[in-house]
């Protein structure tokens, strides 16, 4: 121990005394120059790694020193960066410092330099700094390889929002070089002749499949690269572990943004770390990872999630306890014993260990909404009683626990849909009724709304209608009418009905709605109108005395289409006003609304009727106007009435719209602008009953338009074609008061005769008369052949006539004949020869034709009847008769002998002439002179009755013929 | 068994040719004999010629959709980054004979088949989601394909040419990004160019070999 003091005390002296030395030797500047300085490159990260030595340093000995260390650019005297690295050297100690480039290290060659000083405190001022090392020179740019120009840094991953410096090199000097960002062109600046740079800050992520860089120059040369900006790594959120069974933790989290770029950087990594076991578990799953729980019973874990990709690293933690972060098992739920009204849930929570106590939530969903919500404390198996609910309804339930004790989180909800049984409905139809009364028989139609789910509990099947006659009592048999109709038609008598309906579902009936049919029609009121308010047809009625049990309001939503759509409103028996309204309602379309008593007796009694419009429309057509009384001073209009469904508002009077023959408005009309801008005068006619209207003041011969249409609170009808009228002259009825009876005067007299025509034929122009009745044969017959008859023209063998002109100039005159007729000048008189046509004629005698003398040629011609001679047939046959003078003769002689004896065997021709005298059937008064023609009569056939072959005379009353036998080519009239 | 070694192997490389596949193939000797697997459909010619209007009238299509998918400036500067500046291409003179026509046909499809092959790689890399791109490169390379092998069996059977040597365009697997891209753009610029010219030759040329087919 003595030996271990003695050397130590003499280490001691020999430390001080070398101490003494080195101090005397520090005094002056050392020669502690860094030495062996090497750089090295790593272009990825832009980083100069220096390493070098501080040789002078004794053995063992350590000195705290401080390093100057300079950075140069392309060329040395460019000095970009200074810095100073202080450290504890000790000997043949090899130091290191590194320096990252915002410049890629590809663009330019970079120079570094290195000097030191002792800064040690045992070392006395001044201390002075080393020599600079030499400069060492780092290029890469022989990563240019053979390519003419590059642009670096290549494929560079960088994080969005940092700085990057882009550079562009080339083996030529640049002139005019641009560069563009993803198509962005950037500011460039030149560092060297073969050197172009630009910074982009803040740098923005564009795709994952990078940025496009491209840079150009003058001469043409290009180059490019991509570069990859990567979204910044987020710190996982929401990082939380539970467990549902004590045998695996369940750790989730959100990862934020998605930091992969193809290719080039996957999807970030997250790793598990348990600081207590010292485990750790490389998660698979971006969002969540699963952690084995250690039989080993541990309680606290402290966990640390770490998220990774090439650029950064994000962690959180959470230390918990794991009792603390149970989340129990979905339950699953049944239902049982489900009536009408109620049903009871069941859950069963599987195992969370240890049979911990739960606490579960139990809610019952109705048509969406929550409609209860219940507590219950449980072990494994749940139990609840849902009540109050509604027959025939579909219900959801479901049910979550979550830990009573240390409650951490719900479990998953779990739930399953249930329908109530169905119940009786339990409300009677709401019933009304419609009657039409024809012929003395009614059609009620009776109708029900559907009754509301709350009420039907089920769904209706059909509905029973009960009519009992309360007149005539009868048995009572329900009708069913199946579901959904909602209305129908009963044929009454005009008895008393009362209707019960009731609606019917599958398990029971409902309460009956009764409504009676009065046998009486019933009272008809006055319809008033009904104000409209912004909410509908405001409608109020005077209250009702006595047994009003209620009012019932009733109108048909589409009385424009005839289908009614009958519409009901029950109000209670304290309302006297109610407010309608309806979607259906529309503009234009009057309504009519009724409102009705219900009396105790359940019978409907009109109180009112009101009618009324939702909104009033301007008409649109406008009344068909008939004028009449046209004078020359005034003319009266008149219209009819619209039917009331047409009227799309109420009409409120009428305008009469007169264009005047001068500027000038007539007395009670107004000037009024039309809506063509027009001017006329108006009148206003303001009760609407007003149809007729007397336009008055009128001037005789002007021409007068009219026009009138009807009015409304919103406005008059259409502007139509306005009617013209002509007044007439003011004398022209008097004309007309003259030619009317003298146009009478003439019918009359026309008429008169007309219906004396009879006696006018008698007296102008009287029939020929009858053979038969005549005379002669009254007297041949009582002095002759009592079997003498009368000649049938069958039996007459017809002769040519030949008719002989005479020569022009000579003149037939007929003594007794009318003026005209013996101054007419014959031409071409005519002979009649009577040419046997048939030789053997073997009839009972000699019948001969001949033309009727009393006509002639010149009475032919003068009359509208005339009578052409026929041409001459048989000239050789003359000498029967040579003239019309010794025909006239002979017929004045045997026409006389006709009055007084005829000599038997004579061989003249009887002649019965044709025109006889209207008197010809009395022989008494048979006229003594010969016949006179008369002008324009008709041809009678005529008869020539030889002698020779004597027939009886003709009775008085025989039928004779009078009869021309003429050849039938040469037949002319 | 020379003979299969000399004819149908190179011929079975060229048809099986990989992505890639640098240098050109060793040349037939002379005195090889021209063998087919399967003899060549009577109607090659008018097959050829309709690969090439199919071909043809997809180009465009394809050019256009593979620089949209590149992204900007690539769009906007198609003079500078895909104009068809293709060195090694493989020339074809329009007006030569059929024979010497599908030679250069042959050497051409060749080429541009493994550059496709390249294209249609990188793309599947730099550009996963552009899927309408890739179905186009493949439908392209399968054109390709059967049209490589309908000449080869039209010079084999009618001109008894049982090799052509064939050289490929560069390798782009270690390019950089931007390389890959620009390359990519570069050659579908040539294809639209030349495929034009060599369908519309054929078009032509068929009613010349018409005429006089073995000219």
């Amino acid at each position: 121990m003595a030996l271990f003091a003695f050397f130590q005390t003499i280490l001691l002296l020999v430390s001080l005394s070398l101490r003494t030395c080195q101090s005397e030797v520090l005094s002056e500047p050392l020669p502690l120059t860094p030495e062996s300085l090497d750089v090295s490159i790593n272009s990825a990260q832009r980083c100069l790694h220096l390493q070098w030595r501080v040789h002078s340093l004794a053995y063992h000995q350590e000195l705290k020193m401080v390093f100057q260390i300079e950075i140069s650019r392309i060329n040395t005297s460019n000095v970009i960066w200074v810095d100073y690295y202080s450290t504890t050297v000790k000997w043949n100690q090899v130091l290191h410092w590194s320096w990252e480039s915002e410049l890629p290290l590809e663009c330019a060659t970079h120079f570094v330099r290195i000097r030191s000083r002792v800064d040690d405190a045992r070392v006395p001022e001044p201390r002075f700094w080393s020599n600079w090392s030499s400069w060492k020179e780092v290029n890469e740019q022989n990563s240019l390889g053979h390519k003419a120009s590059s642009v670096f840094p290549v494929d560079k991953l960088v994080e969005e929002g940092s700085n990057v410096t882009i550079c562009y090199i080339s083996r030529s000097h640049q002139n005019n070089v641009s560069c563009y960002l993803d198509g962005v062109r950037m500011h460039v600046e030149q560092l060297d002749p073969n050197v172009s740079a630009f910074h982009v800050n803040n740098v923005a992520f564009v795709r994952e499949t990078g940025t496009n860089i491209f840079c150009e120059m003058d001469p043409k040369d290009d180059a490019g690269t991509v570069l990859f900006v990567s979204k910044v790594l987020e710190e996982p959120k929401d990082f939380s572990c539970e467990t549902q069974d004590f045998k695996t933790l369940h750790c989730t989290w959100d990862p934020g943004s998605d930091t992969s770029l193809v290719r080039k950087q996957p999807y970030q990594s997250y790793t598990l770390f348990e600081s207590f076991s010292g485990e750790k578990r490389l998660c698979e799953h971006k969002n969540w990872c699963d952690w084995q729980i250690a039989q080993d019973s541990q309680e606290m874990y402290n966990f640390t999630l770490v998220a990774e990709n090439y650029l950064r690293k994000r962690s959180v933690n959470i230390l918990f306890n794991l009792t603390h972060r149970v989340r129990p098992m979905t339950p699953k739920v049944f239902f049982k014993n489900i009536s009408a009204t109620n049903a009871t849930m069941t859950w069963r929570v599987h195992s969370t260990g240890n049979h911990r106590t739960l606490l579960c939530q139990i809610e019952l969903h109705g048509e969406g909404k929550v409609i209860q919500q219940h507590n219950a404390s449980i072990k494994v198996n749940g139990e609840y009683l849902l009540s109050e609910l509604e027959p025939d309804t579909q219900y959801m339930a479901r049910v979550h626990c979550g830990d009573a004790n240390h409650f951490w989180k719900w479990s998953e909800w779990s739930g399953e849909n249930f329908t109530t049984l169905e119940a009786a409905p339990s409300e009677a139809p709401d019933v009304w009724r419609d009657v039409k009364s024809e012929l003395g028989n009614r059609t009620v139609t009776l109708f029900w709304k559907p009754l509301s789910k709350s009420h039907a509990n089920g769904k209706i099947r059909f509905y029973n209608v009960i009519v009992e006659n309360l007149d005539k009592p009868s048995e009572l048999e329900p009708v069913p009418i199946p579901a959904p109709a909602n209305h129908t038609k009963l044929a009454l008598d005009q008895c008393s009905y009362r209707i019960h309906v009731t609606a019917n579902n599958s398990v029971g009936t409902s309460p009956a709605s009764v409504i009676v049919i009065s046998g009486d029609p019933g009272n008809q009121v006055e319809e008033e109108r009904v104000n409209v308010t912004a909410d509908g047809f405001s409608l109020s009625w005077k209250p009702q005395s006595g047994d009003v049990t209620g009012y019932v309001v009733e109108w048909c939503d589409r009385p424009q289409d005839g289908s009614c759509d009958l519409q009901w409103e029950n109000l209670g028996p304290n309302t006297t006003s109610t407010v309608i309204s309806s979607d259906a309602f529309r503009p234009g379309v009057r309504y009519n609304f009724r409102i009705y008593g219900i009396s105790t007796k359940r019978i409907a009694y009109l109180l009112e009727q009101k009618t009324g419009y939702s909104q009033e429309l301007a008409p649109l057509v406008n009344p068909q106007v008939v004028m009449s009384n046209l004078t020359s001073h005034s003319f009266t209009l008149s219209w009819k009435d619209y039917p009331t469904e047409t009227q799309r508002s109420f009409i409120r009077g009428y305008h009469v719209y007169l264009k005047p023959k001068e500027g000038q408005c007539h007395p009670g009309f107004e000037k009024a602008a039309l809506s063509d801008n027009s001017v006329c005068c108006k009148y206003k006619i303001d009760k609407p009953e007003q149809k007729t209207f007397v336009v008055e003041n009128l001037q005789p011969e002007s021409i007068y338009e009219f026009f009138v249409t009807p009015f409304t609170s919103v406005g008059e009808g259409p502007l139509d074609a306005f009617t013209k009228v002509t007044t007439p002259d003011e004398h022209s009825h008097l004309l007309i008061r003259i030619i009317l009876p003298t146009v009478f005067c003439v019918v009359l007299i026309m008429i008169v005769c007309y219906l004396n025509s009879q006696w006018m034929k008698e007296k102008c122009y009287p029939d020929i008369p009858d053979p038969y009745k005549s005379s002669v044969l009254s007297l041949i017959k009582s002095k002759e052949n009592p079997h003498l008859t009368i000649m049938s023209v069958k039996d007459c063998i017809p002769d040519a006539i030949e008719v002989i002109n005479k020569p022009e100039g000579s003149k037939i005159q007929f003594s007794g004949t009318r003026n005209s007729l013996t101054e007419t000048e014959i031409t071409k008189p005519a002979y009649l020869y009577l040419l046997p046509a048939e030789k053997n004629y073997s009839g009972p005698g000699p019948c001969i034709c001949f033309e009727n003398f009393t006509y002639n040629q010149a009475a032919s011609n003068s009359g509208s009847c005339g009578h052409v001679p026929v041409p001459p047939t048989a000239p050789s046959q003359r000498g029967l008769l040579t003239s019309l003078e010794n025909l006239l003769k002979a017929l004045e002689k045997n026409y006389m002998n006709s009055q007084g004896e005829i000599p038997a065997g004579e061989t003249t021709l009887n002649y019965v002439s044709q025109l006889a005298s209207p008197m010809s059937g009395d022989k008494d008064s048979l006229p003594t002179d010969p016949p006179v023609p008369a002008l324009c009569s008709e041809y009678k056939m005529q008869m020539a009755i030889p002698l020779g072959l004597a027939s009886p005379p003709l009775s008085e009353n025989s039928s004779v013929s009078s009869v021309t036998l003429l050849d039938q080519g040469d037949h002319h009239h | 068994m020379k003979v299969l070694a000399a004819g149908v192997v190179p011929l079975l490389l060229v048809l099986h040719w990989k992505h890639g596949a640098g240098s050109p193939l060793p040349i037939t000797p002379d005195n090889a004999t021209c063998a087919t697997r399967h003899p060549c459909h009577s109607n090659l010619m008018d097959q050829i010629r309709n690969q090439l209007v199919q071909l043809n009238s997809s180009a465009n299509a394809l050019f256009i959709l593979y620089y949209t998918a590149q992204g900007e400036p690539f769009p906007s500067n198609l003079d500078k980054l895909c104009r068809p500046d293709v060195t090694d291409f493989p020339p074809f003179h329009a007006n030569g004979k059929e024979k010497a026509r599908l030679v250069e046909l042959y050497r051409i499809i060749a080429y541009l088949g493994a550059s496709l092959g390249n294209i249609t790689r990188d793309q599947k890399v730099l550009n996963p989601n552009a899927l309408s791109l890739h179905s186009k490169l493949n439908a392209t390379s399968d054109t390709m394909r059967g049209l490589l092998s309908n000449v080869l069996c039209h010079l084999c059977s009618k001109y008894h040419v049982a090799n052509v040597d064939v050289a490929y365009g560069p390798d782009t697997s270690n390019k950089d990004v931007f390389q890959k891209k620009k390359l990519g753009c570069q050659l579908l610029g040539k294809y639209k160019q030349v495929i034009a010219v060599v369908a519309q030759a054929f078009q032509t040329g068929d009613l010349e070999a018409y005429s006089d087919p073995r000219s």
